[in-house]
């Protein structure tokens, strides 16, 4: 494998972004004692044998020592990553057999309380930041990756699988990974003047009162997650009426409107009417290429919505609203600004820029999290000789605001995943949103 | 196709090809969008690039289904727009 490196093999300079998520990771460490993580899960048809995927997936994570490693500060005030000189062959693989769910319905409720387990589950040192499930019951089994969003965005997490695959088949490996990163520390005048741009964005968007937000559950939760996978005549349907009702190729925007008048329901339901609604929106632009050349680490883009109270019934206008705020920010190019922007911001530590991030919105910092991952980086129609049923994502979502809709697509099928904090919403507010959200999409 | 026509598809061509991170000759002019991997993200950046280009706003037109489909389709409209 060729790894080109700028300055030292150990050492990888973060970006401003990789930054922010380290901030995120804090916040919500600090908030529900374990941090900002993800998993990726393979619903496989098969049983999947325990000790050959354990034996195989310890041998691939030895080649990546990068996954063991952890931030630190360079004598220039940049962040890096510190690789150690070797990985390590332990990893953290948890297997569960179940034996006594009869229906196919209980079968995956015990599949899902055992993933949640596993997501909200801290890791065991700050070297630790990958650990693997192996799920099985008769002839079906998940495995799911446990992943620190230090190291990997949703679709890195995938296409580091896919390239475990690869190798798994026998695929000599392209060595096309690039961990490359310089210091930026230069063009400091183009970075403030894309700071004053993100300013201004921010305080245009900002309001006198706070956004609209969910109370945070009291203690130290974990968090629940309810899954909606669609089929392909579904997703095609929710496809056509995205067209219908928003326009070609408007399928995020779309995807967002509905998730807004989904949760609305619950804020009106709930007597919570101060402020409109914040979303921060994660983007990866990367066509699949680049996402397997460019494996580690974070390079999703990030928007932000608001979305005025009065228009979350009414779809149309909110879909309009949705639109337009894409087409400047794509147009000014906000994400662009943030990413350079965000380079300055390496200098405060993590604590210092986490109260930063809550002075625009008046001690808040959204209403909640949207992203739509759209179609997945991992290619093979198999896993370890397993053919795939579905690939979905359980993504912790920031603490706060500790809330999140997301959107991913696998195998031509769409799947939406609600993730919150244990104690957040009741065991009916749940259901509400995905009933209707389904409504929304026009799948009922 | 007359010149004019010809010209705003190539521009179109060296956008998506731009866009998608794509050679330019991996891009047809008859390939639906969707089928060559534009998402929304991308839909929007090459309706900024229209904009800036050939001054017209296409985000809330009343274009059809067939005016998007493909990038000939799309470089008659702008033409017939301009």
């Amino acid at each position: 494998m060729k790894i080109s490196l700028p300055y030292s093999k150990n050492k990888r300079y973060l970006t401003g972004i990789d930054w922010i998520i380290h901030v995120l990771n804090c916040m919500t460490l600090k908030e529900t004692g374990a941090g900002f993580m993800s998993q990726v899960v393979f619903e496989l048809h098969g049983k999947a044998d325990a000790l050959q995927t354990e034996s195989s997936l310890s041998a691939f994570m030895k080649k990546h020592p990068l996954l063991n490693g952890h931030s630190s500060r360079d004598f220039n005030l940049a962040p890096y990553w510190k690789i150690p000189t070797e990985g390590t062959g332990k990893i953290s693989f948890e297997t569960v057999h179940i034996t006594n769910a009869n229906k196919k319905d209980a079968f995956f409720d015990d599949v899902l309380i055992i993933l949640e387990k596993g997501i909200n589950r801290p890791f065991k040192n700050r070297k630790e930041h990958v650990a693997f499930h192996l799920i099985t019951q008769g002839e079906k089994s998940y495995v799911a990756m446990t992943f620190d969003h230090l190291i990997f965005d949703a679709r890195n997490a995938e296409a580091f699988l896919n390239m475990f695959q690869r190798d798994w088949e026998g695929e000599k490996d392209s060595g096309n990974i690039t961990i490359t990163e310089p210091a930026h520390l230069s063009m400091w005048m183009d970075k403030f003047k894309a700071g004053q741009l993100v300013n201004r964005a921010f305080l245009q968007i900002a309001d006198r009162v706070p956004p609209r937000v969910l109370p945070l559950p009291p203690g130290k939760k974990g968090f629940k997650f309810k899954i909606l996978s669609f089929g392909t005549k579904e997703t095609e349907a929710i496809a056509e009426n995205a067209f219908n009702e928003a326009g070609y190729l408007m399928l995020m925007p779309y995807a967002l409107a509905a998730s807004v008048c989904a949760l609305h329901g619950i804020f009106a339901g709930r007597g919570i009417s101060s402020g409109d609604y914040v979303i921060p929106v994660s983007i990866d632009t990367r066509n699949r290429e680049e996402v397997n050349k460019d494996l580690f680490f974070n390079h999703v883009s990030f928007f932000i919505f608001k979305a005025e109270a009065s228009d979350a019934s009414n779809f149309l206008a909110l879909l309009k609203s949705i639109k337009e705020q894409m087409y400047t920010q794509v147009k000014s190019d906000l994400p662009g600004d943030i990413c350079k922007a965000s380079l300055l911001m390496r200098i405060a530590p993590a604590s210092l820029l986490g109260r930063l991030l809550k002075i625009y919105f008046k001690g808040e910092i959204a209403s909640f999290c949207f992203s739509y991952v759209g179609k997945t980086a991992y290619t093979s129609p198999y896993f370890m000789g397993n053919k795939i049923k579905n690939i979905f994502h359980m993504p912790r979502t920031p603490v706060p605001p500790g809330i999140g809709i997301f959107f991913q697509q696998s195998n031509e099928k769409l799947n939406v995943i609600l993730s919150y904090l244990d104690g957040m919403l009741n065991a009916d507010e749940g259901e509400v949103i995905l009933t209707s959200l389904k409504s929304r999409l026009g799948v009922e | 196709m007359n010149k004019e026509s010809k010209n705003i598809e190539e521009t179109l061509i060296k956008e998506v090809a731009a866009i998608l991170s794509m050679e330019q000759g991996s891009v047809g002019p008859e390939v639906p969008l969707h089928e060559m991997g534009l998402d929304s993200l991308g839909f929007v950046e090459l309706l900024v690039v229209i904009e800036k280009t050939f001054k017209i706003r296409l985000m809330e037109s009343g274009l059809t289904r067939e005016d998007f489909k493909t990038i000939r389709s799309l470089a008659a409209k702008i033409r017939i727009m301009t």
